[in-house]
This record gives structure tokens, C-alpha cells and sequence, in this order.
């Protein structure tokens, strides 16, 4: 049985409704990770989880049983707040203290489980410190163990990296994927807005938008076959080039499409009703696309901006199109500049077709 | 050969700023000796006898004695000082923890109609004490509080209240809420989260509410001398003037009264001076 199963849950701000229906299962010692852009309710719906929301109708259940009247602290649940949330007036171990100390729970069992979290989390030199006096990596750590020392069932993270820079939030992230493997049995609940952080640490993703699941799956699944052009483009990145076109041939084992970027493209897609004439909107992601000498190819243009990364160039191609041009990415050793004229192809399975709803029509081949 | 040209340049604009700078210096402490000097005089005059007050009123007293302030002390300033430092240490607490806790409910529990409720509360700003009046006292005389410590402490605290929970409720919610949810999912209680984790950050706001109230009164004279007529129930202010109605011609005596009644909040406000000119801002909605 799943760890923590959501059903139907809704969550409204008065009469605005921020969660709608939202229904997801979550199994023992999983890293589920909720990603979407900001605002789209993945805050209100960790909190809903932790009890610091109500929900407005539906049900949560942890391990089977109805949570939605439980107080937060009585949910086997830890959580790692965005601000760290550190009581700055307590030490850091007060700060870890405290929880335990409110539960009644006996002096040398608190000491021993601090102690048991300060040794995973290199805290031992700061328990005498003041939040104040830490740097911010050692307060996120002080926040992780204070949930480590309540030994929860669940984990639930808010955006834990976001205060931290670039290279510390890299590190911070390993880190956070190592205390996942120290502790395979507790669940987490991990929330964030980088897709990168998400593809990274995730077992599942759930990817959600304007209060809905638009799609729950694992990392590579949610890239190989995304269920929507929203899905499609959030992960990966540079996000995938989605050009408009119309289905002009349907040639049993694949159809071809011509778009609006002046070119076709045979798609491996096996379609059964009458499909010539239907207006689609055809994806391909940057990294899928490669240089077409003299062959076959689907797009063909000026490149009008490049940006070096190293390894890999970023080529932006303008194939025509006011509005849009087409990102590749491309080996970072090729010769190319502003100006030249290019074309680029792709496989037949590496193409992603999308109805004018945005709804998924195809998969790569095993996808 | 470079720097003579910069600087007599820049010897006008240096001399304006000087002089500006003089005057606004002068004026600053003009304004000093105005409030300084006349509770010095005052504190000075205690130590001179009565005919010395007359022949040489600006004069340094001859010798330091003590006898004015003994004999005012013994003339019920004692008693008077015990009654204010009752009724301010009393109502300080009463008001502050009630408005704290008041400030704290309104900011961070569920409650229904909370804007009714908050604009209820705060609304006793608007209550004026003299209107309030004749029904108070026949109140405070029929539960026989009428003339008691009692009476203006609950006096006090309950027109307090509205100002103060006004000032800790603005500071509570500016304070980020996710304190005391870390405290919530912690397992608190919201009596646990309001002393252990609100009470302590508040403290800027809690120590300056305490001195605001402490201002008032101290030197709260309406209801002093309305509530209370016995002089071993009478605080300060009323008890200075009726000391004055007595011993009206010993000036003497008199101002080493009115010394002893101003000390406890000077020496109050050089311990306190950095929360004392938060809490004046802070009063006047900063
Ligand atoms: N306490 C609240 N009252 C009213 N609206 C809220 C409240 N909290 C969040 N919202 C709204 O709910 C939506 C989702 O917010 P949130 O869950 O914080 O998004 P995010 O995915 O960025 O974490 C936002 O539109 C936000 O404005
Ligand atoms: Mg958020």
C-alpha cells in the first residue's frame, strides 16, 4: 500500500481555488519530487500534506489512515522550510531540542539523537552557535536536522536550495541525494521550481501547473515522453522547439508534417483514422537535433546567435519564423558563425507530435 | 602646485557648512539647557532651605543636605512612590502580556469575523477616559474597587489595551509566519508557541510597549485622582499635589518631592535609552 495517497484534494483561498482536485499515490522511501513554475500551488499543496493548510475537500491518507483533522505534528511528518525557519533566539541545539523537548521525550535520548544528526551533517562544532552566526549552507544543514532528530515517516522540503548560491546549491544537492540514501525507508517530499533539481534528485516528478497534475512519472520518462507540450517544454533545457504544422501524409508506419519553418518531417507514428489535413504542432528538443550535410533535413536557416558553453554550442537558428527561432545544440568543437547557412535533421523516432490542444499524439519509439 | 586651487574652491562651501553646522549646534543646545536646567534647578533647590529659594533662587545651594529630602519622604512620598510603582508594575504587566496575547490571536489563529474583532479592539483607541468616567466610578464603588490599587490597574490595563495590542499586533505581522509553523509541526501548543518562540521575538516591541506604558503611568492623573482618595492609596501626581496643598509655602520641600517622583523614570530611561526613542517612534506609528 502506498505511503500517502491524495485524493481528490482541493484547496481554495476563499472563493479562489488553488488546488483543483488534485489525486496522487506516494509509496514508502520514495524522493517524489513536485516541480512547476511558481505560483502553480506545489507550496500549498507540501503544506496541505504537513498540516499547516486545511484542505478544502478530498481525502489524505498516510499509511491508510485519514489525516485531514490530524494536527501536523501528529502526521510522522518533518519539514524543511524555504526561509530554514531556525528559531533564532535558541542555539542550534535548542533548535533541534526542541520538538523533542515538547514531546516529553528524556534528556539523553534528545542529547543522543542530536548528536546522531550533528555527526551526519558535520554540525558537531556549531551546536552552541546561534543561527545567527552560521553561514547560510550551515543553516539549511541545522534545518535538515531538525527534522532528521523527529525520525519522520515523511520528508517534506520546501524549495530548500533556493537561498543558497549557485555552487553551494549544487553541492547542498548531493548532499540532500546522499541523506536519501542514508534513510531508504522515509519518504520525501521534495519541492522546487528547477526542473534540473527535480530530473536530479527525483525517483518521481510531479509536474504540476495552474493547481492540476499535468503529468507524474519518472525523470526520463517525463523527458522521452512527455504527455503535453507543457510537460515537454519545462523539462530539459533549453526547452524543446515546438513548431506549428499540418499532417499531409500518413504513410502507415510513419506520417509526414509539413511546418510552418518551410520544411517536412517524417514522424514514426502509427495512426489509424484519416489524419491527412489536421493541424499539429510538431517537437523536437535541442539536443536531438544534429548538422544535415547534404541529406534529408527538416529545418534549414541563418544562424543568428550562438552561445559557447564548452563542451556544447547553443545555435540559434532563425528559420523564417517572426517570432521563433530554433535552438540546437550542437558539438562545441564545429566550426560554425553568425550568418552561415545550416540545416539540421533529426531521426524519424526523436520527433514529438502534439494535437492543437497540446495533447500528446506520439512517442518516440519506446517511449 | 595643484592643491591651493581645490581648496580655495572649496573654503566657501566649507565655512557655510561649519556655520551651518555651529548654529544647528547652538540651537541644539539651547534646546538642552531649556529642558535640563529647570529639573536641575529643581533637584538643586531641594538641597537649599526655603528663604534661600527666595533671597538667591539661582544660586548653588550651600551644603548638601538631606533634610528636605528625608522630611518629604516622610511626609508620604514614600507611600506615594510604593502606590505608583504598584499600579505601573502592575498594569505594565497585565496590559502587555493581555495585549500580546490579544495581538497574537488576531495575527496568527483561524478565528471568524477577525477583522470585526480587530477593528473592536483597536476601536477603543477612540474611547475617551472623561467620557467613560461617572459610570466607571459608580462601577469601581459598587464592586467595592473604588479606592484600592485595584482600581487603576484595571483602569490602566483596560484603556491600555487597544494602543498596545495595536502596536505588538503591527510588529507580529510583520514577522514571517514560518516560526511558528516550524514551532506547529514541532508539536507546540499555541500557548507553548506564544511564550517560547512569538514572546522572544518580540521582545524590541515588548520592551517598548512596557515603557509606553510606564510613561502613562506614571504620570497618569485623571483617574489617580478620581479613583483614589486616601493617601496611602494615591500615587504620585495626585499625591504631589495634595502634599503641595498641605505644605504649600515649603517650596523647598516640595521640589525634593517632585525630584524623588522624577527619578525612577530618568534613571529608567538612561538604562532603557535605546528601546526608550524606538518606543517614542514606534508610538507614533514611525
Ligand atoms: N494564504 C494564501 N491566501 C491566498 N492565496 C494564496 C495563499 N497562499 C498561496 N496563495 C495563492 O495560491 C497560489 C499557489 O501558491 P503556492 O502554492 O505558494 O505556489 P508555489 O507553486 O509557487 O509554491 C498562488 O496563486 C498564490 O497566490
Ligand atoms: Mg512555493
Amino acid at each position: 500500500m502506498a505511503e500517502l495517497t491524495i485524493r481528490q484534494v482541493r484547496k481554495s483561498y476563499g472563493a479562489m481555488e488553488v488546488l483543483h482536485g488534485i489525486d496522487l499515490d506516494i509509496e514508502k522511501g520514495e524522493f517524489m519530487v513536485f516541480v512547476g513554475p511558481s505560483g502553480c500551488g506545489k507550496s500549498t499543496l507540501l503544506r496541505s500534506i504537513a498540516g499547516l493548510e486545511d484542505i478544502t475537500s478530498g481525502e489524505l491518507r498516510i499509511e491508510g489512515q485519514l489525516m485531514n483533522h490530524v494536527p501536523p505534528s501528529k502526521r510522522g511528518i518533518a519539514m524543511v522550510f524555504q526561509s530554514y525557519a531556525l528559531y533564532p533566539h535558541m542555539t542550534v541545539r535548542d533548535n533541534m531540542a526542541f520538538g523533542m523537548k515538547i514531546a516529553g521525550m528524556k534528556k539523553p535520548e534528545i542529547e543522543q539523537r542530536i548528536r546522531h544528526a550533528a555527526d551526519i551533517l558535520q554540525l558537531g562544532a556549531y551546536l552552541d552557535r546561534h543561527p545567527k552566526a552560521l553561514s547560510g549552507g550551515q543553516r539549511q544543514r541545522v534545518a535538515i536536522g531538525r527534522a532528521i532528530v523527529r525520525d519522520p515517516r515523511v520528508f517534506l522540503f520546501d524549495e530548500p536550495l533556493s537561498n543558497l548560491d549557485a555552487a553551494l546549491r549544487v553541492a547542498t544537492r548531493i548532499e540532500i541525494a546522499k541523506l536519501k540514501q542514508a534513510m531508504p525507508d522515509t519518504t520525501m517530499i521534495y519541492v522546487t521550481h528547477d526542473q534540473v533539481e527535480a530530473m536530479t534528485l527525483a525517483d518521481r516528478i510531479v509536474v504540476l501547473k495552474d493547481g492540476y497534475v499535468e503529468q507524474v512519472g519518472a525523470p526520463k520518462e517525463l523527458y522521452r515522453c512527455p504527455r503535453n507540450m507543457f510537460v515537454a517544454q519545462f523539462i530539459g533545457s533549453p526547452a524543446m522547439n515546438i513548431i506549428e504544422g499540418r499532417i499531409v501524409h500518413n504513410g502507415g508506419d510513419h506520417v509526414t508534417v509539413e511546418h510552418a519553418a518551410k520544411g517536412t518531417a517524417e514522424i514514426a507514428l502509427h495512426m489509424e483514422e484519416e489524419v491527412i489535413g489536421r493541424s499539429v504542432r510538431m517537437g523536437v528538443r535541442p539536443e536531438d537535433l544534429s548538422l544535415a550535410d547534404d541529406g534529408p533535413h527538416i529545418f534549414s536557416g541563418t544562424i543568428d546567435h550562438i552561445e559557447h558553453l564548452g563542451e556544447v554550442q547553443l545555435v540559434h537558428l532563425d528559420v523564417g519564423l517572426s517570432n521563433q527561432a530554433v535552438i540546437a545544440k550542437l558539438a562545441g568543437l564545429l566550426d560554425l558563425a553568425r550568418g552561415d547557412q545550416i540545416r539540421l535533421r533529426t531521426a524519424a523516432t526523436s520527433l514529438h507530435l502534439f494535437d492543437d490542444q497540446g495533447e500528446r499524439l506520439n512517442g518516440p519509439a519506446g517511449g | 602646485m595643484t592643491m591651493p586651487a581645490p581648496a580655495s574652491q572649496a573654503a566657501p562651501a566649507n565655512i557655510w557648512s561649519t556655520l551651518a553646522r555651529a548654529v544647528l549646534l547652538g540651537f541644539l543646545l539651547c534646546l538642552g539647557i531649556l529642558v535640563i536646567y529647570p529639573l536641575l534647578w529643581m533637584a538643586l533647590s531641594g538641597f537649599k532651605t526655603n528663604s534661600q529659594i527666595f533671597s538667591a533662587p539661582f544660586d548653588l545651594p550651600t551644603g548638601f543636605s538631606w533634610a528636605n529630602y528625608v522630611a518629604a519622604w516622610n511626609q508620604g512620598v514614600r507611600s506615594f512612590l510604593f502606590s505608583s510603582i504598584v499600579v505601573t508594575a502592575a498594569s505594565a504587566a497585565c496590559t502587555v502580556l493581555i495585549s500580546a496575547w490579544t495581538a497574537y490571536g488576531l495575527t496568527r489563529t483561524r478565528m471568524p469575523a477577525k477583522p470585526v474583532i480587530t477593528a473592536l479592539i483597536l476601536g477603543g483607541m477612540m474611547l475617551s477616559p472623561t467620557v467613560a468616567l461617572i459610570p466607571l466610578v459608580r462601577m469601581m464603588q459598587s464592586i467595592g474597587l473604588y479606592n484600592t490599587h485595584w482600581a487603576l490597574i484595571i483602569l490602566y490595563t483596560a484603556f491600555r489595551i487597544p494602543f498596545t495590542t495595536f502596536l505588538i499586533r503591527a510588529y507580529m505581522l510583520e514577522l514571517p509566519s514560518d516560526l511558528d509553523e516550524a514551532a506547529r509541526m514541532d508539536g507546540a501548543s499555541d500557548g507553548q508557541i506564544f511564550w517560547r518562540i512569538m514572546l522572544p521575538l518580540c521582545r524590541p516591541i515588548i520592551v517598548s510597549s512596557v515603557i509606553l506604558h510606564i510613561l502613562f503611568a506614571w504620570n497618569e492623573y485623571l483617574f489617580a485622582m478620581i479613583f483614589t482618595s486616601d493617601l496611602d492609596v494615591q500615587t504620585l501626581p495626585v499625591g504631589l499635589t495634595s502634599l503641595m496643598a498641605k505644605h504649600g509655602t515649603n517650596y523647598a520641600q516640595v521640589f525634593a518631592a517632585m525630584t524623588i517622583s522624577a527619578l525612577p523614570i530618568v534613571i529608567l530611561f538612561f538604562l532603557m535609552q535605546r528601546y526608550f526613542i524606538r518606543g517614542l517612534t514606534e508610538g507614533i506609528g514611525k
